[in-house]
């Protein structure tokens, strides 16, 4: 073995997003728009700290007592609960009835990641299914740990909406007690959720194939403005599955805090009723120590900083308030640009309907533009974006949307002129 | 009963009667979820779980390795806290805060500091960096350093590791949940008898294991200084002979730098494993399959709950612009990338920044030299007066303890 193992080692592409930024910070154009980046930007396009969490670093910062001890392996209680608190709502039954462990995570994909650990070692045999498209990391997470990943439909392009029968369809034909991944709103990256009566006859046939139900939830208030709004997924399938399945649920506070780079996140696990409390609370011991023990494993115990900061945020009440009306100034401007940005396609006149971007809800709008035609933006105009068609409404602002929605109408009219040829 | 109760029915039939409902809670997963057994407290944590339900006023807490001041007050160090006034009030600057994520492997920066000071600073050989043959990922903690490592490491170079008896009580199950799965052995390290190294022992059963048929390379796991949990160290004359083994029977070391500056108090004098390791007239060719140091400013820095660390592979020479090996690094940055996208995305940014203001700020960082010597001083110096009322030699010999937290 004199020949050094490691040339075997294969070199990866690189992140798809990462190349956009690289190309979008090297181009000298002074016009250039990045739709790219999965992060706020206000009016001006630049990264906007919310005022709630300059209040919540200011009171952390002047707290005499401030320091750097370890957290729990479990993380910051005052965190985890409040956490848990506003994404069951205060009357969740599943709270009243204690069914809920929660860990700290290292933001939603820390989150993601303890599931997937937590399913390979006590159901290593079940096959996992995301809906198609997904975020780009959710089956990367999975199959790191050996599960089996599939898909289920749910864009339908021609309509430009949910393809309902193929997605109940695909819960009705998947092994008994699969796992399905849910995102709970602002679907990554379609923009498209089902409206509530759909989200009911999706988590009634999950419980009749008794498959273990997983919701992603990233968005939470940052796509409404309104956390209940946003939550009502999530609550309604602890309503029908109590019964039956557990319910896990990787919650992020990277973007409804603005804190994307503390990696604030919370896995919760939500037991189906057991025969009475002693059951549960001895279910609830066994699970907690054996998600400490792979926390423990891997980081030992959460990063402490943002944790602090959302904990103070929901645990005072002028904080809170706060960051309710932070919410809706997000969500409200990334609302008012895609009106805007539709609004501007049908004055040009730009074949196609576009009406899917504003009925499209979140960070993300799946424009339907091929990655022709991305790249046509990307190189004519300086607009870039990921070739699945998929812009970042946050990178609009009223500056560059007018720029924007001509540089749409130019490639669109190119490539159904080059077409007609 | 409309559906029976194994699993292997298949019955399509609409569901909504809530009677049913309550007769399907016993199957399925309720009943495959009850079965987790309940896993083992943790050792230390565990401990201070209790501790802090303790309701006795005169409770001490001696378990978790957190330095405390003479007050038994876990407070900043002068410098940290410097460095947290100036990052806390220039919040726009976007040289010190924003809230965007870091890239994957972390700041770039913090990459730059962090090389600089263990390469340069530690064990004055900047030659590593220049040459491109250090491939750094900031982590989370010691504990990050070594899963991702373990990770690394088991998925390409190697599936069997040796960690020393006696080791820190975390780190068998980091390396088995991580890929190294039950192919952990232990080595002899410290003997309860006489309270010394086994050093013979050791050496001894290096050889004696070693088998020249394998095809992959055993893994070490070495303490770098203070060793936890027995606090002895070998000597640098030990660490030679013990190196030059590992060297020729072509292992992996995987360097746990938990507490650089606890031992003697000075940062820069408690890195003489790895300046041996690193020494190229000993060893011109390096190490062919990289070594792999783990490294935390939880303690040196007190930003334990911060989660601040790195990982450094030290790949074999010949790394330079342009060769015909320097693309093993992109490679293997490409992986490690891989393997934190996995598991957490990107790391967290409070703590590396702090530790990046107090390593590029030469007068924060003096003062952070200075603190740790203090640090280490108040130990010993609890260390002397537990030595007078208890009358322990070990607790004041030097060669078997310094500074370390614990004993």
């Amino acid at each position: 073995m004199s020949a050094t193992i490691f040339n075997n080692i294969e070199q990866l592409p690189p992140d798809a997003l990462f190349g956009i930024k690289q190309r979008y910070s090297k181009d000298t154009r002074s016009h250039k728009v990045d739709l790219g980046i999965g992060a706020y930007r206000d009016n001006n396009g630049k990264p906007w700290v919310l005022p709630s969490v300059k209040l919540a670093e200011h009171s952390i910062h002047s707290d005499p007592s401030y320091n750097h001890e370890y957290l729990n392996i479990s993380g910051l209680n005052a965190f985890t609960t409040g956490a848990s608190n506003i994404l069951f709502g205060p009357d969740s039954i599943a709270i009243k009835e204690s069914r809920i462990v929660s860990n700290q995570s290292v933001s939603g994909t820390g989150a993601l990641h303890i599931a997937a650990k937590f399913i390979s070692k006590f159901f290593p045999e079940k096959k996992i299914y995301f809906s198609k498209p997904t975020w780009a990391n959710h089956q990367a997470i999975f199959q790191a740990q050996n599960l089996q990943c599939d898909s289920y439909p749910y864009w339908d392009a021609a309509t430009k909406s949910i393809d309902m029968e193929g997605y109940l369809n695909a819960i009705k034909t998947a092994p008994r007690g699969s796992v399905f991944v849910l995102h709970a709103c602002a679907h990554n990256p379609t923009g498209l959720d089902p409206t509530n009566e759909q989200w009911a006859n999706i988590l009634d046939m999950l419980n009749m194939g008794d498959h273990l139900v997983l919701f992603d939830s990233a968005y939470q208030g940052f796509a409404s403005g309104d956390l209940n709004k946003d939550a009502y997924a999530v609550r309604l399938g602890v309503e029908k599955l109590s019964d039956n399945v557990p319910i896990f649920v990787c919650q992020s506070f990277a973007k409804n805090v603005g804190m994307y780079g503390e990696r604030v996140g919370c896995f919760h696990l939500v037991l189906p009723r057991q025969s009475n409390e002693d059951e549960t609370a001895k279910v609830k011991a066994a699970l907690s120590s054996q998600l400490n023990k792979i926390v423990r494993s891997e980081i030992s115990n959460p990063p402490a900083y943002g944790a602090k900061i959302v904990a103070q945020i929901l645990n005072d009440e002028n904080m809170t308030n706060q960051w309710h009306k932070d919410m809706v100034t997000m969500s409200s401007r990334i609302i008012k640009m895609r009106h805007s940005l539709r609004d501007k396609l049908n004055e040009l006149g730009t074949p196609g309907n576009w009406d899917h971007i504003v009925s499209q809800t979140g960070m993300f709008s799946f424009t339907g533009l091929t990655a022709d035609m991305v790249k046509r933006l990307e190189e004519e105009h300086a607009i870039y974006m990921v070739s699945s068609g998929r812009a970042s409404i946050a990178g609009l602002n009223e500056h560059n949307v007018d720029h924007v929605a001509k540089s749409i109408d130019e490639v669109v009219n190119h490539y159904s002129s080059e077409a007609k040829l | 009963m409309i559906r029976s109760l194994s699993s292997s029915s298949s019955s399509s039939s609409p569901i909504s009667s809530s009677s049913l409902l309550t007769l399907r809670n016993i199957r399925y997963f309720s009943s495959l979820i009850k079965n987790i057994p309940l896993a083992p407290a943790d050792k230390i944590l565990g401990l201070t779980s209790e501790f802090n339900h303790d309701q006795n006023n005169k409770k001490v807490n001696l378990t978790v390795g957190i330095y405390k001041d003479a007050f038994g007050k876990v407070t900043p160090f002068p410098s940290v806290r410097q460095a947290q006034n100036l990052l806390n009030k220039n919040h726009s600057n976007s040289k010190y805060n924003n809230l965007s994520y870091l890239p994957i492997t972390g700041c770039k920066d913090f990459e730059t500091n962090v090389t600089n000071f263990l390469f340069n600073d530690s064990i004055n050989k900047p030659t590593l960096i220049e040459d491109n043959r250090i491939s750094f990922i900031q982590t989370l903690s010691g504990t990050g350093a070594i899963s991702i490592a373990s990770t690394f490491i088991t998925k390409f170079l190697s599936n069997e590791i040796i960690i020393p008896n006696y080791s820190w009580a975390n780190h068998s199950n980091i390396l088995q949940k991580n890929g190294f799965k039950n192919n952990i052995n232990h080595y002899p390290y410290y003997d309860p008898i006489t309270g010394k190294l086994s050093i013979n022992k050791w050496k001894q059963y290096l050889r004696s294991t070693h088998s020249s048929k394998s095809t992959m390379p055993r893994s070490i796991l070495l303490h770098a200084s203070c060793h936890n949990p027995t606090g002895v160290d070998p000597t640098l004359k030990q660490w030679e002979e013990i190196i030059d083994i590992i060297h020729e029977l072509k292992m992996i070391p995987i360097i746990d730098m938990a507490y650089q500056g606890l031992e003697t108090g000075n940062l820069f004098q408690d890195c003489q494993l790895l300046k041996l390791c690193l020494d190229e007239s000993r060893y011109p060719k390096g190490w062919k399959n990289g070594l792999f140091l783990c490294q935390s400013f939880a303690k040196n820095m007190g930003l334990y709950g911060e989660r601040v660390g790195s990982l450094s592979i030290v790949l074999p020479p010949g790394q330079e612009e342009g060769s015909p090996e320097s693309v093993m690094k992109d490679k293997i940055n490409s992986q490690l990338k891989r393997i934190v996208r996995g598991m957490y995305s990107s790391p967290p940014g409070y703590g590396s920044k702090i530790a990046n203001i107090i390593l590029s700020e030469p007068d924060l960082k003096l003062r952070w030299i200075k603190d740790v010597k203090f640090m280490v001083d108040r130990l010993n110096q609890v260390r002397l007066m537990l030595y007078e009322r208890l009358n322990w030699n070990d607790l004041i010999n030097n060669e078997l303890i310094m500074g370390c937290l614990f004993h």
